[in-house]
């Protein structure tokens, strides 16, 4: 519950002996290398960079291999899809399992077959595009009846091909009449160009160029021979082969789709053995002998030296300790119950904790639940999710991810389901229940109850605070940073609610008195890591200043009541507008049924968002900000995370 | 009957129905520029990376809540208006409906900005997008808070 505790270990090996022990060492997965080239201290002794096999470059090639069938043939996937995939999900494997399995599966003879398949359709593209393009040059010359290599020029005449823009035929027409030696005739017609056939004796042959030349003429070269007819007959029998070509090839790819389970098998096995390969690239080495250190979980460490004893038969050298709590290079490892473990991810994402903090994990849980939930608050839209993730968790083979993130919505569902209870909302109020807090009336109410969840939750981290400081010894600190702040927030808070009547107000003076003892104690403590007097007092005042922001700190939780408020009044709007809908007949109770499930999605979707964001902000920025510092590495497996495939731990 | 008289028994139900519209126009006005600004971003995004098509979805509609906002006060507002409303109570439906409509209208196009920016460290690093989401959703709040006031005024007094 909470960081695992690390042991440091250093491992003398020789360089014969490497591969196989990291091949070992995969499959206990928990290693973590540090790397040493980091380390000056070591460089400055002349250590060298330990050597990475070449196997690499060959082992990158492969992966190119196999990306290249997974991109070839996933469209071949004979495996079931949508809903019936999920069910299924992934295939769950030891590791062991999967290298044997990879490496029994023979890929080199799938790839020459796919390449060559590649590369007969590639040639198939792009003759078919280049035949619809002749195609396309030819169509508008279908009516010529001769055979163009038949339409040489001769001694005696000259023959043009070409086209003119349609809005210049009538005046070329006439110009063309005065001619006496030449023959003209219209072949075709497309997209505002006519296309014309021209014979002509040479003696006039000048003075018709002259004409055609003034009516924007373009002379067209075909590149056949004969009739175009006949010849556009030929392409388009060529055309109907290729096409059947393809489908071959691709008849031919559909039945090597069911390679495509192992391809992907073996992706995720040279994934692993890549990052076991590159692994190396972290030790050092002095002469024959690799130079190892890193890190390891304490309560792994007898499987981790028996591991090392086993495969190395006393030639090595070793020494574990454990981890030295201020180090920073200490990888972090977070452990925790299967309750708060879904929302280790949020931790993960602000900042893995330093190894000498403490995991916030299972402390802002229930916290982040509850809010979640108050976001939300509809019992409709919480029955819908803990119904949807529910049915996800029991039914849907799922990977570890998955799993995690469908548990994250199930807690929320269920704070949310409360929630909507308390406000007596299900769907905005298509069911009247009885509500607790009616929040189109009480809101003010509702704000005074967010800000006291927000003064629990501060207080609380301030707690923490206070708790870290002892543990660490420092007591005093403890009372400073803490303390005084409790005395002068509760002092405060108190005298608030006596001066508004809420409180008895004979404990006004006691109140003001905790307040003073606070606020003195800040100021006279705050600034005390400053060098010189002047910088302590301003240092103490300026830290007295703080309490503005724990006004902000408070008032930033109005937004669990502005949410919860929002969702309640787009939910109603939108009953609003179905139930206008249902009294129009039927035409208008279908409209009326889609816009109450397109709306209500649409309102599930963004309740969710919010709640899951400002949620984050909440623990983020009031709850983190109190005690929280983070900034620690991630602990590196040694095993990859599988991409089409789930381990087994 | 004089002028100001009509003036002051008749005019309520105008300045209503101008509150209404006004929190629907605006804050649709800042929604589809947002939304529009963000389509545009991702549209070229699809032409390389189709897969990502979900994730920009969720980043284009964060700017478009406001509109919803707004839809609803003048929703709200609607169903206030009468024919023989005071010009007070038309004139308070009317301020109501601002705050909802002015902060619906910029937090839309600041919002916008902010998931087109997420849209690009979509483009660049998925694994990190969901913190662009974040960043966009931060926006919404002050469109949210200004909703909850004006939700609040609409009911809170009553003629």
């Amino acid at each position: 519950m909470a960081i695992v505790k690390m042991n440091r270990f250093s491992l003398f090996v020789f360089e014969s002996d490497k591969e196989n022990l990291l091949h070992e060492l995969q499959k206990f997965n928990y290693v973590h290398f540090l790397d040493l080239k980091e380390n000056t201290d070591y460089v400055e002794m002349g250590l060298e960079n330990a050597k990475v096999p070449e196997n690499i470059v060959r082992l990158n090639e492969e992966i190119t291999k196999v990306k290249y069938g997974l991109e070839k043939l996933s469209k071949y996937d004979t495996r079931a899809t949508g809903l019936k995939a999920m069910k299924e999900g992934k295939e769950v494997l030891e590791f062991t399992e999967l290298e044997e399995r990879a490496e029994n599966f023979n890929y080199q003879p799938i790839y020459e077959k796919l390449k060559e398949i590649g590369s007969s359709l590639d040639a198939i593209k792009s003759e078919k595009e280049k035949l619809n393009s002749t195609m396309n040059e030819l169509r508008p010359w279908a009516g010529l009846d001769v055979a163009v290599s038949e339409l040489g020029s001769t001694k005696q005449c000259i023959t043009l091909m070409g086209t003119i823009p349609r809005n210049t035929r009538d005046s070329m027409e006439k110009e063309l009449l005065e001619s006496q030696y030449t023959y003209y005739e219209v072949i075709g017609e497309e997209k505002g160009y006519i296309y014309i056939l021209v014979i002509s004796a040479k003696e006039e042959a000048d003075q018709v160029m002259e004409i055609l030349r003034n009516h924007s003429f373009t002379e067209t070269r075909l590149g056949i021979g004969d009739i175009p007819n006949k010849e556009m007959d030929v392409i388009l029998n060529r055309i109907s082969e290729l096409k059947e070509e393809e489908s071959n090839c691709e008849k031919q790819l559909t039945e090597l789709g069911k390679y495509l389970p192992n391809l992907e098998l073996l992706y995720d096995y040279y994934m692993n053995n890549k990052l076991r390969i590159a692994s190396s690239e972290n030790f050092l080495m002095a002469g024959n002998v690799n130079i190892i250190e890193g890190y390891v979980p304490a309560d792994m460490i007898n499987e981790f030296t028996d591991i090392v004893k086993k495969n190395l038969n006393n030639v090595y050298f070793m020494e574990i300790k454990e981890a030295d709590k201020e180090d920073e290079e200490v990888p972090i490892l977070l452990k925790n119950s299967t309750f708060s473990k879904p929302y280790e991810s949020l931790t993960t994402m602000y900042a893995l904790p330093k190894y000498n903090e403490i995991d916030p994990t299972p402390l802002f849980t229930p916290f982040y639940i509850f809010f979640f939930g108050m976001m939300i608050a509809d019992m409709g839209y919480g029955l819908l999710l803990a119904l949807g993730t529910g049915i996800a968790l029991k039914t849907f083979n799922l990977s570890k991810e998955q799993r995690k993130n469908m548990l994250f919505y199930f807690y929320g569902s269920i704070a949310t389901i409360f929630w909507g209870a308390i406000y007596g909302s299900f769907f905005g109020g298509i069911i009247p229940l009885p509500a607790l807090i009616d929040v189109a009336v009480e809101y003010n109410r509702l704000l005074i109850i967010s800000i006291a969840f927000g003064i629990l939750h501060i207080f609380i981290a301030l707690g923490i605070h206070a708790y870290l400081n002892i543990r660490d010894g420092k007591i005093l600190d403890a009372l400073y940073d803490v303390g005084f702040w409790y005395m002068a927030l509760i002092g405060a808070i108190l005298l608030l609610l006596t001066t508004t009547g809420i409180l008895y107000g004979g404990i006004k003076n006691v109140a003001a008195v905790i307040m003073a003892i606070g606020m003195i104690g800040i100021v006279l403590t705050g600034g005390r890591s400053s060098e010189s007097i002047g910088g302590k007092i301003g240092g103490g005042l300026y830290s007295l200043y703080g309490i503005s922001s724990y006004v902000g700190d408070f008032v930033s939780y109005s937004r669990l009541m502005a949410l919860g408020l929002s969702g309640a009044f787009i939910a109603s709007a939108i009953n609003m507008m179905a139930k206008m809908l249902f009294d129009m007949g039927i035409f208008g109770i279908i409209g009326g049924i889609v816009v109450f499930a397109v709306g209500h999605s649409f309102n599930v979707f963004l309740s969710v968002l919010s709640g899951y964001v400002h949620s984050i902000r909440l623990t983020y920025v009031e709850f983190f900000g109190k005690f929280y510092e983070g900034g620690g590495k991630a602990f590196k497996l040694l095993q990859s995370k599988p991409k089409y495939t789930n381990l087994k731990e | 009957m004089s002028f100001s008289e009509f003036f002051m028994n008749y005019s309520g139900v105008a300045f209503g129905a101008i509150g209404a519209a006004l929190a629907v126009i605006l804050s649709g006005f800042g929604s589809a520029r947002g939304v529009g600004m963000v389509g545009e971003a991702a549209s070229g995004l699809m032409v390389e990376e189709p897969e990502k098509f979900g994730k920009s979805l969720v980043l284009q509609l964060l700017p478009g809540t406001q509109g919803l906002y707004g839809f609803v006060i003048g929703l709200l507002a609607l169903g206030q208006l009468s024919a023989d409303m005071s010009l007070a109570h038309g004139f308070y439906i009317l301020i109501s409906c601002l705050p909802v409509a002015f902060i619906g209208w910029r937090s839309a196009i600041a919002q916008g900005r902010v998931a087109v920016s997420g849209i690009m460290l979509l483009a660049k690093n998925e694994a990190q997008s969901t913190k662009g989401i974040i960043y966009a959703v931060m926006v919404e709040t002050y469109a949210l808070l200004s909703f909850v006031i004006s939700l609040i005024l609409l009911n809170s007094v009553s003629f």
